[in-house]
């Protein structure tokens, strides 16, 4: 079947003026489905340039934020949805993580170390923490495309 | 999809997937339908099934799209998996769903589905609607050979 499910779809690298698309993403925010969103981001070196390393450092980033969400944004087992919006415009890529809870507050009993965030910082090239119009949380994350041989410049937070 | 659960079960998950219409649906949807099937422990053979289904799915909606962007529910649980696609033009679904043919094959989309359908709304917008049974009732695994 598989030169035949080849037939059905064919997926060719597009060129840098190619480089626009548009995604959202909505999951409950479950630990579970952080992975969900990590591998469908593996799609955007499916079709587009982007270098091992960079894509890498996107999917980890991604990832991190996520894990904020379903650990900081619905405390007392409520379940909300996880929100991801990513927009590839030329070698620029953003990507929002939302979520409809509480957002990124200290929490006293965090089960985490803390480095979330800073990990963000040090992997993407802008972020932004704020809230929508909505008044929802969201974490913005900017990546260049273009692979750094010295490594990311990272943001400030 | 209305089967009851139980700790043994995986839980019903459902993800909402809008992207432009163009060449990043496809492996998206296949990657996030295959996530969720991992997660709902579908049978290898079901899940081989429902790639073949999104694969045909994400090379031809694009072309029914009704504004230029795709919506794809993909919703999960212990018994199978139900894709919506959408927003598709008016005849769209159909065309969508005569244009899933492979040479020497046949339709691809309806043999495989367990239930497919269309459902429009009041604009005249279509949704093509596909089912997909993991068939573990009356498993026939549980058959033993003579």
């Amino acid at each position: 079947m598989i030169s035949e499910r080849q037939r059905l779809i064919s997926v060719r690298v597009q060129t840098d003026s190619d480089m626009t698309a548009e995604l959202e993403l909505e999951l409950p925010a479950r630990a579970e489905n952080i992975a969900i969103v990590r591998h469908a981001f593996g799609a955007l070196g499916d079709v587009y340039d982007v270098g091992e390393q960079t894509l890498s450092d996107i999917r980890l980033a991604v990832t991190e934020a996520c894990t904020n969400v379903v650990v900081h944004a619905y405390p007392d087992s409520e379940e909300g949805p996880l929100e991801v919006h990513a927009k590839l415009s030329g070698r620029n890529l953003t990507v929002i993580v939302r979520d409809h809870g509480k957002g990124i507050t200290p929490r006293a009993d965090s089960p985490g170390l803390g480095l979330g965030l800073p990990l963000i910082a040090s992997l993407a090239d802008t972020v932004r923490l704020g809230h929508n119009e909505q008044g929802h949380t969201e974490v913005q994350m900017g990546f260049s495309l273009d692979d750094r041989l010295n490594g990311r410049a990272g943001a400030t937070l | 999809m209305n089967g009851e659960s139980s700790p043994e079960q995986a839980e019903a998950n459902r993800a909402v997937l809008r992207v432009d219409a163009g060449p990043l649906a496809a492996p998206l949807l296949g990657r996030v339908v295959a996530m969720m099937l991992a997660r709902a422990d579908c049978p290898v053979d079901r899940l081989d099934d429902a790639m073949l289904l999104c694969d045909a799915i994400a090379a031809h909606a694009p072309d029914h799209a009704s504004d230029g962007r795709m919506q794809f529910v993909v919703s999960t649980d212990a018994e199978g998996l139900e894709l919506r696609v959408g927003a598709l033009a008016a005849q769209g679904a159909r065309q969508l769903v005569e244009a899933a043919v492979l040479p020497g094959v046949g339709n691809v989309l309806e043999p495989i589905a367990d239930e497919l359908r269309i459902e429009s709304d009041a604009n005249g917008e279509e949704e093509l609607v596909l089912e997909l049974s993991f068939g573990r009732a009356g498993d026939q695994s549980d058959a033993q050979p003579a």
